[in-house]
């Protein structure tokens, strides 16, 4: 770890467009169970909407239908599964609750050199994620 | 008499020989020839015969009895002869006088050599059709052809004959053993082995061939496409799961000697500029494995090599400058020769390394030697082992398993003065690739690493002493440990993209046969593994440490021993039906192989924005023999295989360029163009004018080549006329307010560059002219050989591979107005602003370059391979601006000059055909030119000298596009492709900063041009 962190000051001083290329890698993540839901900003929202309500629903008669969902949303898209998790709230007549977990991502990037005598340098930094647990109550 | 009778009559008498038309004119024959004897009947009968019409019938009556006293006396065959055609007098005949006399001698002698020509006409068949194929339709009957007597009996004896040829025929073909005895492994081995002397196969080839579309190509039988319908299967494999290719087709090039000998020589074939080189530090370490581009020596930019990837082995004592070094360089079949002349050029490897005393390759051993060591050892039971090798009954010809190379051919080459080796490891390795994240899991499953041999295990039974020679030292076995364990590692991480690209893995491993699972199952990643810990995370940060990258697969002798020890397949089979307990696992102890591997990581899509990481996956390196014992066991735990559509595919999602065909500048990329050219252009003409598109009034050009030589040119010219026009006259209106102050600063260089390069155009355009297309790259040589000294600066083609401009380009491409996009890497101090000072600089670095483009598309379309990249005029911005509907221009219909032509051509040729059989006389001139115009034209194409390329449709033409289709990783159409740098630079400061670059396309077969956007991803 101190080594890292000497890594990445030595990384703040010459980091120069000029000899490296930054490269950035993807986050480190769990295997994904059937109802992990990986937020993202690329997808539309109705349609990350609608398979996490799809999940719940399962099918025509309701089987399959999951208990639980996790939603997960990294960095700007936490926003996003938020907005996901609240309206899939919203829109269940009170059946649906809401747990939230906050952590934090470490992130990978690689910075290639440019030149031939420079060994590739790895930068860490943090974002914050968060684990939206949606799951159904039975209502009394 | 009616024409189409006079048609009817000579169409029946085209296939006579002319010898035999004589009958039109017999009775005035006889009157000629009583005035010269008989001399020359042929002559004058083929005379007559020319302007013979019908007779009258009652002339026929008359010929009829005055012929008959001739008919007695000749020959028997004279009846027939009369009866075919004596009836068909001219009017002319019967007009002269009857001889009063005929010499009975001369007479018949004439008709003697007559009847034998007529004799040999009859039995000889001038057409290639069958008997029964030249009845008429009503005497047709079913089944002619198997049962000769439903033919009328005058043929029966010809159709005998001919169905005896037929069934000898195929007799000579077929097989001359019964299915069982052919079915027979002996057999069969034979059978394989001879059909795998033209074409290589692969190890999987037998699996492959069952399951693919197999072609030849570069050499190989490949497998192009599963034949199940699998396009958005294999992307999901992909994507989600994890697609494997037989990749063993690609050529290793080794090179062994001191390290700075090595890099000093290839320091000259790579440019810096193009990127890292062999001697980056990362590399050379043996840590990771590096790619670059390679050129003829100290030509860069220009005479381009082709892509490569190379790994060093790692040193064992770091530092020691002494030691020899080892690197592999791997590349596509098609650049093989290229690159290996220029490697042995740059090295001075110029003798064939014969001795395999000095060195202890053992690939330096003749072929004969190796054969003969393989005499002994019996190998009737192994099924397709050594393919390469052959078999052991027959003198083997093949060692490294390329068909077409003499087995006396060296394939190591050693230099006197630098004592570097060079050796050809083509086919001594399978390398199989896994693409996708479920990669890991099937790697960690299907692969265990080797059982550390202990001292009480008796030792000897083992053939495997490599193994047991390593185990002796302890830190081997450590090393082998650690291996393992990061080995185990890489089953907790779900992706390969999380990990360095290009890291490097050496590893020991078992039999993956012995603990095939029963049915093919699919491997999931075990969530037990992924437990977040600090091992994985060193892993990630800092990669595998380099003495992990250790492999004995780099050693040619412990390669040989696992492949001559490799338990074949029955054996294996037969021990487990031996077990006591069916279907439990089968332990072989020390007598299981240990196959040293590879693996190297492949790093997916790492350039651009989005899908960061996108097909990434390892390959896999084995030594030979091995192939299909690690094959099945990934099949068996979920792999998709692909073939070589699918790695299209792969590399047009990943944007990076498909070998050989995205490499316009390299000569196997210009093989690739030709021959696609080719096909295209067959397949074009199977069709019928009708059922094809007309690309003359499409006014697509070249709809089956990019004319890359002439489109720079072009746009060079187009660019120096431009500044001429706006010199002399005052720049006009808004759209050249940009250059306007700038005009005056680059009066001066503009000058230089156009003096430097309009020499050389005029005799270049002469003959690019002539060449139509698809030949304009391949003239190339010679153009540069005809401009001898302005081709230092430019006039050769070249495709920008510098980093810097390119980033410089990318940067300039997008929409930058704004700035509004976050992840747009921040200008650094050298990232200049779009100038006409700055364009000048680069186009005089590289005067007639392309510039590799990515393109996707803004609303409707996929786009095809050799769509066209157009600049879009300004109303285009303006209405795309306006409506959300508009998706672009429509060109329109040009006029096809070629079909007047073509028509009256053939009207031609038609009337002349007439002619000919009207007067049977052989016509040399006119018939031969027309028959040679009629060839160069197809309708629908462009014929001659193609105009200019850029200016010919109502938009400019910018480049073209080489892979495109609808991608499915973006959910729009994308493409690939070229544009020429001038254009491109001449385009983007023209457009209005918020709408920079926005193209259009245009498929070859359409008129309607569709918005995209070019971006250049570094």
């Amino acid at each position: 770890m101190a080594e890292n962190r000497e890594h990445r000051g030595a990384v703040e001083a010459e980091l120069d467009p000029v000899e490296y290329t930054l490269r950035k890698r993807l986050p480190h993540r769990l295997p994904r169970r059937p109802n992990d839901i990986y937020v993202n900003m690329k997808t539309d929202f109705k349609a990350q909407l609608a398979r996490c309500q799809k999940l719940l629903d399962g099918g025509a008669r309701g089987q399959n239908a999951c208990t639980e969902l996790y939603i997960h949303g990294l960095g700007l898209a936490i926003n996003r599964a938020i907005n996901i998790a609240l309206q899939l709230q919203a829109g269940s007549f009170g059946s649906l609750q809401v747990a939230a977990n906050t952590s934090t991502v470490e992130l990978v990037d690689e910075l290639e050199p440019e030149t031939d005598a420079r060994e590739p340098l790895i930068r860490t930094r943090n974002n914050s994620a968060i684990h939206i647990r949606v799951f159904r109550v039975t209502p009394k | 008499m009616s024409n189409a009778k006079e048609r009817k009559h000579a169409k029946k008498m085209r296939n006579q020989p002319t010898n035999v038309t004589l009958f039109s004119g017999f009775a005035a024959n006889r009157g000629v020839k009583h005035h010269n004897g008989g001399g020359k009947p042929a002559q004058t009968q083929k005379e007559e015969s020319r302007s013979g019409t019908l007779q009258q019938l009652e002339t026929k009556v008359t010929r009829h009895s005055l012929l008959d006293p001739d008919a007695s006396e000749q020959s028997s065959s004279k009846v027939m002869f009369r009866k075919k055609g004596g009836w068909k007098a001219g009017p002319e005949g019967t007009s002269q006088e009857i001889p009063k006399y005929i010499t009975a001698s001369t007479f018949a002698q004439a008709r003697a050599a007559e009847i034998s020509a007529m004799l040999r006409a009859v039995t000889q068949k001038s057409s290639n059709s069958m008997v029964f194929q030249t009845l008429p339709r009503h005497m047709r009957r079913r089944a002619m052809s198997h049962n000769v007597k439903r033919l009328p009996r005058r043929l029966r004896e010809i159709a005998q004959k001919e169905a005896e040829k037929a069934v000898h025929q195929k007799k000579k073909h077929s097989k001359n053993k019964c299915h069982k005895a052919r079915r027979c492994h002996k057999n069969q081995v034979l059978e394989f082995n001879r059909r795998q002397k033209k074409n290589m196969w692969l190890e999987t080839h037998i699996w492959h061939a069952k399951r693919f579309h197999m072609v030849k190509k570069w050499g190989y039988c490949l497998g192009e496409r599963p034949t199940v319908k699998s396009h958005r299967a294999c992307y999901r494999a992909m994507t989600n799961g994890c697609l494997l290719q037989d990749l063993s087709y690609y050529c290793c090039l080794e090179l062994k000697g001191k390290e700075e000998e090595i890099l000093k020589a290839l320091s000259q074939m790579c440019s810096i500029d193009t990127g890292l080189t062999f001697a980056a530090v990362h590399c050379l370490s043996g840590k990771r494995q590096g790619s670059l581009m390679l050129y003829r020596a100290n030509r860069y930019p220009r005479e381009m090599l082709g892509p490569v990837t190379f790994i060093w082995k790692s040193e064992r004592n770091p530092g020691d400058a002494s030691e020899s070094r080892q690197l592999w360089i791997w590349l596509h079949p098609t650049l093989k020769q290229d690159v290996l002349e220029e490697i042995k050029a740059v090295c001075q490897c110029v003798e064939p390394n014969k001795s395999t005393v000095c060195t202890p390759d053992p690939l330096l051993t003749p072929p004969q030697e190796k054969s003969q060591m393989e005499l002994p050892d019996e190998k009737i039971g192994k099924k397709r082992k050594w393919k390469d090798d052959g078999e052991n009954a027959k003198p083997v010809k093949k060692i490294i398993g390329d068909g077409t190379r003499d087995p006396h051919q060296p394939c190591s080459w050693v230099s006197p003065a630098t004592c570097i080796v060079i050796s050809d490891l083509t086919m001594e390795m399978n390398r199989y690739r896994l693409i996708g994240p479920l990669s890991h899991s099937i790697l960690t499953e299907a692969l265990k690493a080797a059982s550390v041999h202990t001292e009480g295990e008796d030792t000897e039974k083992t053939p495997h002493c490599w193994w047991i020679e390593t185990c002796k030292n302890p830190d081997n076995i450590s090393l082998h440990h650690r291996q393992e364990a990061i080995f185990e590692l890489l089953g907790g991480i779900t992706s390969p993209a999380e990990i360095p690209a290009g890291t490097i893995l050496g590893l020991t491993v078992g039999d993956p046969r012995i603990n095939l699972p029963q049915k093919r199952s699919k491997a999931l990643p075990d969530p037990e593994k992924c437990q977040d810990n600090e091992k994985v995370r060193q892993l990630l940060l800092e990669g595998v440490p380099v003495e992990c990258t250790h492999s004995f697969i780099w050693n040619q002798a412990i390669c040989k021993s696992v492949t001559e020890n490799k338990i074949s397949e029955q054996d294996l089979n037969r021990m487990r039906s031996e077990l006591l307990v069916p279907g439990s696992q089968l332990v072989l102890g020390p007598q299981e192989s240990k196959i040293p591997i590879l693996l190297i990581h492949q790093p997916g899509k790492v350039t651009g924005e989005d899908r960061r990481g996108w097909g990434s996956g390892w390959d896999v390196l084995l030594p030979k023999g091995w192939g299909m014992a690690f094959w099945i066991p990934f099949i068996y735990r979920g792999a998709r295989v692909g073939g070589l559509k699918e790695g299209l595919v792969h590399s047009q999602y990943k944007r990076s360029p498909n070998i050989p065909g995205d490499f316009p500048d390299c000569p196997a990329g210009i093989q690739f163009a030709k021959e696609q050219a080719k096909n295209l252009l067959e397949k074009y003409r199977r069709r019928p004018p009708a059922k094809r598109p007309n690309y003359v009034k499409l006014g697509t050009l070249a709809p089956f080549c990019c004319p890359w030589v002439q489109l720079t040119q072009d746009w060079e010219s187009r660019v120096q006329a431009q500044e001429e026009s706006s010199v002399s006259s005052s720049p006009n209106g808004g759209e050249s307010d940009a250059r306007r102050d700038e005009v005056p600063c680059a009066a001066i260089p503009e000058e230089t560059v156009k003096l430097s390069v309009n020499e050389p155009r005029e005799p270049e355009e002469a003959m690019d002219t002539r060449c139509q297309g698809q030949a304009g790259t391949e003239r190339v040589g010679d153009q540069d050989a005809a401009e001898s000294s302005a081709a230092a600066t430019g006039g050769l083609l070249c495709v920008v591979r510098e980093r810097k401009l390119l980033k410089q380009l990318s940067a300039w491409c997008g929409p930058s107005s704004g700035g509004s996009r976050a992840a747009r890497p921040a200008p650094g101090r050298d990232q200049q602003d779009l100038t006409r000072e700055a364009c000048l600089s680069i186009l005089g670095h590289f005067p007639r370059a392309l510039v590799w483009v990515s393109l996707s598309l803004l609303r409707k379309g996929s786009p095809e391979p050799h769509t066209m990249i157009c600049v879009p005029a300004k109303e285009d911005l303006l209405r795309l601006c306006q409506g959300q509907l508009y998706c672009g221009p429509q060109e329109s219909k040009h006029s096809d000059p070629f079909k007047s032509k073509l028509l009256k051509q053939k009207e031609k040729k038609k009337m002349e055909k007439r002619q000919r059989r009207g007067s049977a006389a052989p016509e040399g001139l006119a018939g031969e030119d027309s028959t040679a115009g009629h060839e160069a034209l197809t309708l629908g194409l462009w014929s001659g000298p193609l105009p200019a390329v850029t200016s010919h449709c109502s938009r400019v033409l910018l480049g073209f596009v080489t892979q495109g289709d609808f991608s499915m990783a973006v959910g729009c159409g994308e493409a690939l492709g070229f544009v020429s740098l001038t254009g491109l630079l001449d385009m983007l400061s023209r457009q209005p900063a918020d709408e920079r670059g926005l193209v259009l396309l245009r498929p070859p077969a359409s008129l309607q041009y569709r918005f995209a956007r070019i971006a250049i991803e570094v």
